[in-house]
């Protein structure tokens, strides 16, 4: 079980934690479960994520990183244990409510930036306010120009993505991601197809972002100068957290929730 | 900026016309199919009706719908006294030229039917026309001018003179005008074949459009013919047109089961045409369906690589919240709009080439081969069916879509 104060009681659980963005308990992921090629690859998962935080996520290759994101992301659903977002208990939604919940309270930002090619860069960023629905069209351009406008990039809005940099296009992706405000933004390698200034680039963005929104962000890397410029570093070894600690950045920079589970 | 996003358009719309816009040269190469297959199935729809209608129009205006005409007679055994045959050699009997027993009554009786638009009676028989030393076999058709015409449009067809039958008039055709060498105002000597004869008047030629018909038809007054035939009073045969040609068959059985008199309907006497219009219908049928199967299979092929093309994207939508239903209308929509933009374009096709086609191919007698028929109905019945054989075969690649795991779509 994660550690921290109990506040009060909410929607699906009565332990919830002051500042609590996300909190999984106990959780596994089998693949075939039930069949004689079943397959754990995540053993228990116990982690907790507050408000603001910046967190890299670490592992070496197949100890479960994309797994955990996929799950934390709500883009599959644990086999055994319970996955909270904002208090709530994520298992107990329908796919319906899953995906409105995705859509509302969490971004991503992927190696790959993952841009609709057919539309432009702001059409982009606005994608998910018009999967959302409701919002008034001045509303929705107000916010992808101002979100386009911080990452750097108003004056590409009209362009269509492929004509933009990789840089440039995964900055869009990072605006894209915040379109929405949402509470927690899951980056799996954002810079991980990028040259190094870019990779720098993209990275203090996100950094800013999460200084200026105080949006939580965990950020899978495999670039050990990156997930040392992260609050916190959580390291995941065959499916299993092994270390949770403040990385030195974030300890020159004044501390944060500092907790090791596992 | 941004006019193509407004949540006044759904998601699902910007999405599928974004995409088609997109991958345009394949948006190009499928609509060219559907619009090629499309402009086929409407072509040959819109031929086939008009050479249908026209070859109709042609039946139906060159005669009468119901031929009504005494039974034929037949020998009757001589029965003994016994009950058995007395002769049982019988022997089939000539069939003479008679009169249909109380022609006017059931003339009355006919026009009395709701369904009957007009009822003629016809004094026809076998003669020779003669001129000069020249003479040929010839039909003689006794009509009443006012009410036949209505039935045969004799009128439409004249080539050469005026419609008028007097009791010494006579109106043949083009191909027996050129073999008695006779013109109009000029006479020729008419023998029945009773051995009477008269001196008629020729005051029109017709040509309906069939050689026999124009060798063989001789029309006089009924009077006349009457006269000629030795049928005085008398009339060998009721034409009658209906309202609905289409009702001549049940209506021709009901006649005789009333009147106890033989009649052919037009249906009947044109039995061949009717089958080769079935033929013609199957045929067509066949291969509009094989061209729909076509169209449907073509849309799917190109929506099934847009689908695995466009996986990653159609992950991150569903990460962004896009919902599975929001999915499959993407491609739903795409298939649709696919199927209903080739209709237009092929429609338009198939227009162009009808209106080409009218213009070049004649019939043997130099009129209009079907007549141009773009009737409004047919390219809205191939828009609707376009438009859904699209969604139809969308359907499969779609589902595929809203069916894709997004941690699967994403990693790609």
């Amino acid at each position: 079980m994660v550690s921290g104060a109990v506040v009060s009681g909410t929607v699906a659980d009565a332990k919830v934690v002051a500042g609590e963005v996300l909190r999984l308990d106990g959780v596994r992921k089998a693949y075939n479960p039930g069949t004689p090629q079943a397959v754990e690859v995540l053993h228990g998962i116990d982690l907790l994520l507050r408000r603001g935080e910046f967190c890299a996520l670490i592992g070496p290759s197949g100890s479960g990183k994309s797994t955990l994101l996929n799950l934390i992301g709500l883009l599959d659903r644990p086999t055994a244990g319970k996955l909270f977002l904002q208090g709530q208990e994520t298992g107990l939604l329908d796919d319906a409510a899953l995906t409105r919940l995705r859509g509302r309270s969490i971004g991503f930002v992927f190696q790959n930036h993952n841009l609709i090619s057919a539309f432009t860069a702001a059409e982009n960023v606005m994608m998910p306010l018009l999967l959302d629905r409701g919002w008034p069209d001045a509303a929705m351009r107000r916010a992808a120009e101002a979100l386009l406008d911080h990452v750097g990039l108003l004056r590409w809005k009209d362009s269509m993505v492929g004509n933009l940099s990789g840089g440039q296009q995964q900055r869009v992706a990072v605006a894209r991601a915040l379109a929405m405000s949402p509470v927690l933004v899951l980056a799996d390698e954002p810079t991980g197809n990028l040259d190094t200034k870019s990779a720098d680039d993209v990275f203090t963005l996100l950094r800013e972002m999460n200084l200026a929104g105080g949006t939580t962000f965990l950020i899978v890397t495999h670039d050990p100068r990156l997930a040392a410029r992260c609050d916190r570093i959580v390291e995941v070894v065959d499916g299993r957290i092994v270390a949770d600690a403040p990385s030195g950045y974030s300890a020159a920079r004044g501390g944060a929730d500092i907790r090791t589970t596992g | 900026m941004n006019q193509g996003l407004s949540r006044w358009l759904p998601f699902e719309w910007i999405a599928a016309l974004r995409f088609l816009r997109e991958g345009w040269m394949q948006t190009i190469f499928i609509l060219a199919g559907v619009a090629m297959g499309v402009a086929v199935i409407v072509f040959m729809s819109a031929l086939l009706t008009g050479i249908q209608t026209n070859f109709l129009h042609r039946v139906l205006n060159a005669q009468a719908h119901i031929v009504l005409q005494p039974p034929d007679e037949v020998a009757r055994p001589l029965w003994a006294a016994t009950g058995a045959f007395a002769d049982t050699a019988l022997q089939a009997p000539a069939q003479r030229l008679r009169s249909v027993d109380q022609w006017r009554k059931i003339a009355e009786q006919a026009r009395a039917m709701p369904e009957i638009a007009v009822v003629s009676p016809l004094a026809s028989g076998a003669a020779i026309a003669v001129r000069g030393d020249a003479s040929r076999s010839v039909t003689l058709f006794g009509v009443e001018p006012g009410t036949y015409f209505q039935i045969v449009k004799l009128p439409d067809n004249i080539v050469a003179g005026q419609i008028r039958l007097n009791s010494d008039d006579v109106i043949i055709g083009t191909d027996l005008a050129q073999d008695l060498g006779v013109a109009v105002g000029e006479k020729l000597r008419v023998t029945s074949g009773i051995g009477t004869d008269v001196i008629l008047t020729v005051t029109a030629i017709f040509d309906l459009g069939n050689r026999s018909v124009n060798e063989r038809n001789a029309y006089i007054a009924l009077r006349t013919a009457q006269s000629l035939l030795n049928l005085p009073g008398g009339v060998t045969n009721l034409y009658i047109a209906i309202h609905d040609p289409y009702a001549a068959e049940i209506l021709a059985q009901t006649i005789a089961g009333m009147s106890g008199m033989r009649a052919d309907s037009w249906i009947r006497t044109n039995q061949q045409f009717f089958t080769a219009v079935n033929a013609q219908t199957l045929t067509n049928t066949v291969i509009r369906l094989a061209v729909a199967i076509s169209v449907g299979l073509g849309i799917a092929s190109v929506l099934v690589v847009s689908v695995v093309q466009r996986s990653r994207e159609i992950g991150i939508l569903r990460a962004m919240g896009a919902r599975r239903g929001q999915i499959l209308r993407v491609f739903l929509i795409q298939g649709g709009v696919l199927g209903l933009l080739g209709s237009f374009i092929g429609s338009a096709l198939a227009a162009g080439a009808l209106v080409g086609f009218h213009a070049v191919s004649r019939q043997a007698d130099g009129s209009e081969l079907f007549p141009l028929i773009l009737d409004p109905l047919l390219f809205l019945a191939a828009a609707v069916l376009a438009a859904l054989t699209g969604i139809l075969a969308a359907f499969s690649p779609s589902m595929r879509a809203a069916r894709m795991d997004p941690v699967v779509a994403i990693r790609g």
